[in-house]
C-alpha cells in the first residue's frame, strides 16, 4: 500500500482532534505580552526545573529497566503479575497516589522518613508511573536478545561484556522509545509534583495552566505554550533520531526464556523484592482500601454518589468505545512510520508534546456543539493514548525480519497475506503490550478536565473523585475503596492480555 | 525459526482466544451503550457547572419527566475555571445554563456580558440580602462560609488559636494548610477574608508571617482536606474548608458519633461568605427550557435538596434545614467584601500573594512595586 494513502487517516484524525482546535486556541494568543513573558526569569525557572525533570525521569527509568530487562529475559514465578503490577499505576488518580505515597513517606508516613517536598519523593513518584511503560516496551523485544547473546557467549563472551557489548546495544531502541515518552510525561506533568513537593516543584504547564484557565492570559500563555512544545520537540527529535540510528533488525519471536527452578526462585526473589519496596506505595494504598471492606460495600449501592457497578460498567464501556479508535489509529501510524513516513515520525507524537489543557480549551471553541457528546470525549482519549500503542509497535515493526518478508513476496504471497500470516503473527506480542498500555491511559484519563457528562456516565475515577470532593470519613474510605477497586480492575486486564501475550509465544 | 511444531501452535491458538475474546468483548461494550433517542420535541438542555454540583437524582429524573427537557451536565473544574470557560467560548455558548459562579466572580461575569435578563417569579421567595444583581441576570440559589475546620483529636488538651493574628504566632508553626487563591474558590474567599481583616497595607505582611510560620499551600480544596489535613492522615490539624464541614462529617460517619471529629475555628473576620449563583448563557438554544431550569433550581424541593448534597445553605426564605445543620455554625463577623472591590483588584491581589508566598518575596518589596 502506498505509504502517504496509509497516513492520510492519522493525518485527518490528528487534524481534526489536535491541530485544529490548538490553532484556535493558539490563535487567541497572537498579541503583546510574548516578550515580557519570555523575559520573566520566574518562568525559566520552571522550564529549567520541568526539564530537569524531565531528564532525570527518563534517566532514572532507564537506569531502573536495564538491569529489570536482563531479569525479565527469563521465566519466573510471578513475572507476569509484576508486568501488570507495574502498569497499574498508569491508571489511577493523581491524588490518590499521594495518598499512598504520603502515608509511606510522609510527614505523619508510617516509615517515619519525610519526603514530602523533597525531590527524591518527586522522582520515585515518576519512576512509579513510568517504569510499567519502559518494562512492557523492553519486554516485546526481549526474545530478541536471545540468539545474538548466546552467538556472543559462544564466541567465548564472559556473560558480562556479553551483556553490555551486544545486549545493552540491543536493548537501545526499546529504552530511547519508554525513555522518550517518560520525559515528555514528566516534562508536562502537573498534578503529581505540585501535590507532593508542593508550589515550589511546580512545572511550566501548571504555569500554563493557571494563565489559561484561571486568568485567561492568552498571550502570556501561548507564549509559554509555544516554548514548551519547543523545547519537547527538540528532545523529541534527538531520541527519534537515536532511536532509527540504533534500530536493528532481528530475526526471533519474544519467548522468556527457562530458568532450573532454583535459579528462578533466585531470580524471583530479587525482582520481588525491589517490585514490593518500588511499588509500595501501592501496596499501602491497596491496604488502606482493604482495611475498610464495609466501605466497598456501601460504595457498591450508594445513594448519595455514583454507586460503583454503574461507575465500573462506565469505565469498561468508555474504554472500548476508545479503543474502537486507539487501535486502527496506533497501527496504522506505526505502520506508515515504518514503511517510510518518516514525517509522520514527529508529528504523530505531537498529542504527547502539547499542552493539554490548552487542547482541550481548543475544543470548546472550535466544536462548540458537540460540547457534550461522545464524540469529542473519545476523541481527546484516542488522542492521548494512540501514540503509546505506536511506540511499542515502532520497535518491534522495525525489528521485523527483512528476509522473512522477502521469502514471503518471492513465494508469491500477497501483501495482505503476507501481513496476515508473517507480519502480524510477529507484530502481536508488542501489539497487545501497547494495547494494555493505551487502554490504561484511557482509563486513567477519565479524571480529565474536558469531562462532559450526564449524571449516569461517571466513571470510576470521576466516582472516586466526586467522593473526595466531600468532607467526611464515609465518603473518604469509598474513595480509597474505589481506588482499591480501580487498581484491581486494570491489573486484572493487563494479566489477561499478558496470559494472551505469552501463550502466543 | 518460524517452524512452528504442534505444541507451539496449540498453546499459540489458546492465546490468541483469550485475548480475541477479551479485545472483541471490549469492543463489543459500546454496543450495549444505548444513547435514548433524542425524540423531536425533547430539549435537552445544557448546563455549565463546577466539579461540586451535585442533586438527587431522582429530583432531576423527575424533572425530566415533568418538562420533557433533557438535562445535561458539562462540569469543568471548579469555580473560576467554569466561569472562564463560560466567558472564552462567549461567540459560540457551549451550554445554556451557567451555575456556580460566586460573588467573588459575580462583577467579573456580569462585566463580560455573557448572562442573559429574565424576571424570574422565583425571585420574591429569595431571601432578598443574596440578591446582589438587580439586574436580574445572576439569581442566588445557595450560600456558605468559608471557614477554618480543625481537628478535634490534635487539639484535644492543647489551646487552640483565638485570635486570626495567632495562626503566625510560633507556638501555631506548621499547623495550617491554605488552597491557593489562584487556583481554588476556597483559597480566594480566605485571602479576601484576610484583605478585609488586615487592609491593603497589612494583609501581605500577615501572608508573609504565616509563610515563615510554615503554612502548607495545596492546588485545591480536595487535595487541602484529604491530602493535608490530620484528620486524613496529613499533618496539618487546621485547614481552610467550609462552616458545614464538621457537618458533614458527621452525617457521612460510619458509626454515628455525638459529635463531629473536627470543628469550626470560628476566629473573628477570619470567615467569608460565599453566594452561588445561576444565570442563563447569551446565545442559547433554548431559551424557555433555561428558564424553566432556573424556576426549578430556586423551587422549595430542590432548595431543600441542596444542604446535604451540596453541604451549603439555600437562599429560598421557606426552605427547611435538616437536622444535621445544628453542627454548621453561622460566623458572626464574616468578612466582607464589594464584589465591585473584588472585581477590580482580585488579580492584583493573587498576584501579590504569590510573590509573597510562593516565589519568597518580602511583603515591602511587593508592596514598593505597585
Amino acid at each position: 500500500m502506498p505509504r502517504h494513502l496509509l497516513s492520510l487517516p492519522v493525518l485527518l484524525f490528528l487534524t481534526l482532534a489536535l491541530i485544529y482546535p490548538l490553532g484556535r486556541m493558539l490563535v487567541l494568543g497572537i498579541g503583546e505580552g510574548w516578550g515580557l513573558t519570555l523575559a520573566n526569569p520566574y518562568y525559566w525557572g520552571r522550564l529549567a526545573w520541568s526539564l530537569a525533570y524531565g531528564l532525570g525521569s527518563s534517566l532514572l527509568v532507564i537506569a531502573l529497566a536495564l538491569p529489570l530487562a536482563y531479569a525479565f529475559r527469563y521465566r519466573f514465578p510471578g513475572r507476569d503479575l509484576l508486568l501488570s503490577l507495574a502498569t497499574v499505576p498508569f491508571v489511577l488518580p493523581t491524588i490518590v497516589v499521594a495518598l499512598g505515597f504520603l502515608a509511606l513517606v510522609g510527614p505523619r508516613g508510617v516509615l517515619g522518613v519525610n519526603l514530602y517536598g523533597t525531590p527524591w519523593i518527586l522522582f520515585w513518584a515518576s519512576a512509579f508511573y513510568n517504569l510499567g511503560l519502559v518494562l512492557r516496551m523492553l519486554v516485546a523485544l526481549l526474545g530478541a536478545l536471545e540468539s545474538p547473546l548466546a552467538a556472543a557467549r559462544t564466541l567465548g563472551a564472559s556473560p558480562l561484556r556479553a551483556y553490555f557489548r551486544v545486549g545493552v546495544p540491543l536493548l537501545v531502541p526499546a529504552l530511547l522509545a519508554g525513555g522518550g515518552l517518560t520525559f515528555l510525561y514528566s516534562f508536562t506533568s502537573f498534578g503529581l509534583p505540585l501535590i507532593l513537593g508542593g508550589p515550589r516543584y511546580a512545572t511550566l504547564e501548571v504555569e500554563v495552566y493557571g494563565l489559561l484557565a484561571y486568568h485567561l492570559a492568552f498571550p502570556e500563555a501561548t507564549a509559554l505554550i509555544l516554548l514548551q512544545l519547543a523545547v519537547s520537540a527538540l528532545v523529541t527529535l534527538l531520541y527519534l533520531n537515536a532511536q532509527r540510528r540504533f534500530s536493528l533488525s532481528l530475526s526471533a519471536a519474544p519467548q522468556p526464556k527457562p530458568l532450573s527452578p532454583a535459579s528462578a526462585w533466585r531470580l524471583a526473589f530479587g525482582v520481588w523484592l525491589f517490585f514490593l519496596a518500588m511499588y509500595a506505595p501501592l501496596l499501602a494504598l491497596l491496604a488502606r482500601a482493604l482495611s475498610t471492606p464495609e466501605a466497598l460495600a456501601s460504595a457498591w449501592t450508594s445513594e448519595d454518589f455514583t454507586p460503583a457497578w454503574l461507575a465500573i460498567w462506565n469505565t469498561l464501556r468508555f474504554a472500548g468505545l476508545s479503543l474502537l479508535v486507539v487501535l486502527p489509529v496506533g497501527f496504522l501510524y506505526a505502520y506508515a512510520v515504518w514503511r517510510g513516513a518518516r514525517g509522520l515520525d514527529l508529528v504523530g507524537l505531537l498529542p504527547l508534546l502539547v499542552s493539554p489543557v490548552a487542547v482541550g480549551l481548543g475544543y470548546l471553541l472550535a466544536y462548540p456543539s458537540l460540547g457534550g457528546s461522545l464524540v469529542i470525549l473519545i476523541g481527546a482519549y484516542a488522542l492521548l493514548s494512540y501514540p503509546l500503542l505506536a511506540r511499542a509497535l515502532l520497535p518491534s515493526f522495525r525489528a521485523l525480519p527483512g528476509t522473512v518478508l522477502e521469502a514471503a513476496r518471492v513465494l508469491g504471497a500477497s501483501p495482505w497475506r503476507r501481513l496476515w500470516r508473517v507480519e502480524w503473527p510477529l507484530l502481536r506480542p508488542a501489539f497487545l503490550s501497547g494495547t494494555a498500555l493505551a487502554l490504561a491511559a484511557v482509563v486513567g484519563e477519565f479524571g480529565a478536565t474536558l469531562v462532559l457528562r450526564r449524571p449516569e456516565w461517571a466513571t470510576l475515577s470521576v466516582a472516586i473523585y466526586e467522593r473526595l470532593g466531600r468532607a467526611g470519613a464515609g465518603p473518604f474510605a469509598e474513595a480509597l475503596g474505589l481506588a482499591g477497586l480501580l487498581a484491581l480492575l486494570a491489573g486484572g486486564l493487563f494479566l489477561l492480555l499478558d496470559r494472551g501475550r505469552r501463550g502466543l509465544g | 525459526m518460524f517452524g512452528w511444531n504442534a505444541q507451539r501452535k496449540t498453546l499459540n491458538a489458546r492465546g490468541s482466544a483469550w485475548v480475541g475474546w477479551l479485545l472483541l468483548g471490549l469492543c463489543l461494550l459500546p454496543t450495549a451503550y444505548t444513547p435514548q433517542p433524542a425524540s423531536a420535541q425533547q430539549t435537552t438542555l445544557t448546563v455549565l457547572t463546577h466539579e461540586s454540583f451535585s442533586l438527587d437524582k431522582k429530583l432531576i429524573a423527575q424533572f425530566e419527566k415533568e418538562s420533557g427537557i433533557r438535562l445535561r451536565f458539562l462540569k469543568a473544574g471548579d469555580a473560576g475555571e467554569t466561569l472562564n470557560r463560560a466567558i472564552l467560548t462567549k461567540a459560540a455558548p457551549v451550554a445554556d445554563v451557567l451555575y456556580g459562579f460566586d460573588n467573588s466572580m459575580l462583577s467579573k461575569a456580569l462585566a463580560a456580558g455573557i448572562l442573559e435578563p429574565y424576571r424570574s417569579p422565583q425571585l420574591a421567595n429569595l431571601r432578598s440580602e443574596f440578591v446582589l444583581d438587580q439586574t436580574y441576570r445572576a439569581f442566588p440559589v445557595d450560600y456558605g462560609y468559608v471557614a477554618l475546620n480543625y481537628d478535634k483529636a490534635y487539639f484535644k488538651g492543647k489551646p487552640l488559636p483565638q485570635a486570626f493574628t495567632d495562626l503566625a504566632r510560633p507556638e501555631f508553626a506548621k499547623l495550617l494548610v491554605v488552597e491557593n487563591p489562584a487556583t481554588s474558590s476556597p483559597g480566594l474567599a480566605f485571602l479576601l477574608a484576610s484583605i478585609a481583616a488586615f487592609g491593603e497595607e497589612g494583609y501581605l505582611g500577615f501572608w508573609e508571617d504565616l509563610r515563615k510560620n510554615g503554612v502548607r499551600v495545596e492546588k485545591g480544596w480536595s487535595e487541602a482536606y484529604n491530602v493535608a489535613f490530620s484528620k486524613n492522615g496529613g499533618d496539618r490539624p487546621l485547614v481552610v474548608s467550609y462552616a458545614t464541614s464538621p457537618a458533614a462529617e458527621l452525617f457521612y460517619a460510619d458509626k454515628k458519633p455525638s459529635e463531629p471529629p473536627t470543628g469550626n475555628l470560628l476566629l473573628p473576620k477570619s470567615s467569608f461568605l460565599q453566594i452561588e449563583f445561576v444565570g442563563i448563557l447569551k446565545g442559547n438554544k433554548h431559551p424557555a427550557a433555561a428558564r424553566k431550569f432556573v424556576d426549578w433550581l430556586l423551587s422549595k424541593p430542590v432548595q431543600e435538596n441542596i444542604p446535604t448534597q451540596m453541604w451549603v445553605y439555600p437562599t429560598r426564605k421557606d426552605a427547611a434545614l435538616p437536622e444535621v445543620f445544628k453542627w454548621a455554625e453561622v460566623p458572626k463577623e464574616p468578612a466582607k467584601l464589594s464584589p465591585q472591590q473584588i472585581a477590580r483588584d482580585a488579580e492584583r491581589w493573587i498576584r501579590e500573594w504569590t510573590q509573597v508566598v510562593l516565589q519568597g518575596q518580602t511583603a515591602n518589596s511587593v508592596k514598593a512595586k505597585r
